[in-house]
This record gives structure tokens, C-alpha cells and sequence, in this order.
């Protein structure tokens, strides 16, 4: 591919990846919102692949956008009746924020386009079969420790999510029965 | 001109700035949540980016991206168990109005 290819391909999921974010913050509709956020999820996926990340594209897709954005969607629709769209979506701070994170972003990218970065085209990149059999080597070798950590983060989290979203019992009437048959005793 | 590390660093910078922007100023819950996602997003965009410009042999990056999914996930699975709560106790999603202390 020519470089002209790979520079049109990258400016058009940056387009694909920033303008749905914009809506996802601009959008009255929250439902609407929501759903801006697959677009940018798809776009990241896109920039994955330009990267020759190749397992990370699936797991984007199948994790971001198969589980995260349906479980956010699934929260949406639960609870949508409450968001009245013509109510402001805005807290008072978006004066302040508006400026304080487009400076924030621009000075960063500032500083990180000026850093002098080793320029020129890296190395091909192993092919997905052989970099997934590298990676999931790593997983089970010299990085089973923080793939541990991170399952037993994701377990906790489960449970916790659980116990969190349980309906609240109501009193169990197990333990008025004890106290009467004591009483009467 | 060739696509760089820096075309990818400065897309992760204004995607983070996009997803800041969302966690400050939604009042709604669950776009703060997105907001959170956003940022996860640049952050894994960023450690790929580095690993195929600098480290391409490396494999710590792509173990901190896992580690950023599995991050991402139980946020999302947590976040989202707070938000039915908050809508079962003050009937509304809105983090300004949920203020259960003075002030």
C-alpha cells in the first residue's frame, strides 16, 4: 500500500473515531448517545488493525462492543423513562470544562508531536497466528501473575456487581417468628 | 508522509479529552460511564500504538492491554450495578441531583 493509502485510511477512522465521541457528549437523547459510542468503539477496533494488532481487534469488538456497550444499553433502556430529553444534559461546569479539556488535549498532543519519536516505519509485525500464539504464551509464562490479578479483579467485580444489584429483602420473617416463639417461651 | 507514533499519540490525546469532557459534564450517569469507556479507550489506543512503533517485540503492552479490557469490563459491570441502585433509591440518574448529604 502506498503511504497515501495508509495516511487516507488512518484520517478517515480518526474522523470515524472523534466524531461520533463529539456526539456522544453533544446529544440531548441519552439512548442516542449510547448508541454514537459504537461507531468510535468500531473506529478504535479499525485503528487496532492499521497497528497489526490483530488479537486486540477481535477483543475490542467482542468485548467493547459485544458485552460494555450492550450492558450500557441494557442500563439505558432500564432506566430510560427518567431522562426527560428536554431537561438540560449539561451540569453548570461545561463552561469550565470545555476550555480545560480541549487545552489539555491540545497541549499534550503538542508536546507529543514535538517529542523527537524514532521515525520510519517499524518492522513488519508477526503474522495473527503467530503473535496470538505469543501473547497467549506470555499469559501462562512470565506474565501469569498479572493475568491472575486481573481475573480475580474481574471476579470480585462480578460478585460485587451481584450483591450490588440485588433487589433490597425485605425483612425475613424467619427472624419475627424466632422472636415470638422466645416471647411466648 | 507516513502515519506515525504521533499521528496515533495526538488521536489518543483529543480521544481522552473527548471522553474527560463526557465524565465532567453529563449529568447523567450512565454518560459519565461512556465518558470512563472514552478514556479507557485512548489509554489502550496508546499502549498499542507504543508497542508497534517502539517495542513491536515486546510484550508488556499488549499484558496492559488485557489487563486495561478486564478494567474496562468490571467498570462497566460495576458501574452499572450502582446505576440500578441509584435509580431504585433516588428515582433519578442525574449524579447532581443524587446527593444524599447536605451541600
Amino acid at each position: 500500500m502506498s503511504s497515501l493509502t495508509i495516511l487516507g485510511a488512518f484520517l478517515s477512522l480518526a474522523v470515524l473515531t472523534l466524531f461520533p465521541a463529539v456526539m456522544v457528549i453533544s446529544t440531548r437523547n441519552i439512548l442516542h448517545a449510547g448508541f454514537w459510542l459504537l461507531p468510535t468503539l468500531i473506529g478504535v477496533a479499525g485503528l487496532y488493525a492499521m497497528l497489526d494488532a490483530h488479537f486486540f481487534v477481535v477483543a475490542q469488538v467482542l468485548i467493547y462492543i459485544g458485552a460494555i456497550l450492550v450492558l450500557i444499553l441494557f442500563a439505558l433502556m432500564l432506566t430510560r423513562d427518567v431522562m426527560n430529553p428536554r431537561a438540560p444534559q449539561h451540569n453548570r461546569l461545561v463552561t469550565a470544562a470545555v476550555p480545560t479539556c480541549a487545552s489539555m488535549a491540545a497541549l499534550s498532543a503538542l508536546l507529543l508531536a514535538r517529542h523527537p519519536w524514532p521515525t520510519g516505519q517499524p518492522e513488519a509485525a508477526a503474522g495473527a497466528h503467530d503473535q496470538t500464539v505469543a501473547l497467549g504464551r506470555a499469559l501462562i509464562g512470565t506474565y501469569a501473575l498479572p493475568f491472575e490479578a486481573a481475573s480475580v479483579l474481574l471476579l470480585a467485580a462480578l460478585v460485587g456487581a451481584i450483591v450490588l444489584a440485588k433487589a433490597p429483602q425485605t425483612e425475613p420473617p424467619s427472624a419475627e417468628r424466632i422472636d415470638c416463639t422466645g416471647g411466648e417461651k | 508522509m507516513t502515519v506515525g507514533l504521533s499521528h496515533y499519540l495526538i488521536l489518543s490525546a483529543a480521544l481522552f479529552g473527548l471522553g474527560a469532557l463526557a465524565a465532567i459534564t453529563r449529568r447523567n450517569a450512565v454518560a459519565v460511564l461512556m465518558g470512563v469507556e472514552l478514556m479507557l479507550n485512548a489509554a489502550n489506543l496508546n499502549f498499542l500504538a507504543f508497542w508497534r512503533y517502539l517495542t513491536p517485540q515486546g510484550m508488556e503492552a499488549q499484558v496492559f492491554v488485557i489487563i486495561g479490557f478486564t478494567v474496562a469490563a468490571a467498570e462497566a459491570a460495576l458501574g452499572l450495578a450502582v446505576v440500578l441502585n441509584l435509580y431504585r433509591d433516588f428515582g433519578t440518574l442525574n449524579v447532581d441531583e443524587a446527593s444524599g448529604l447536605k451541600g
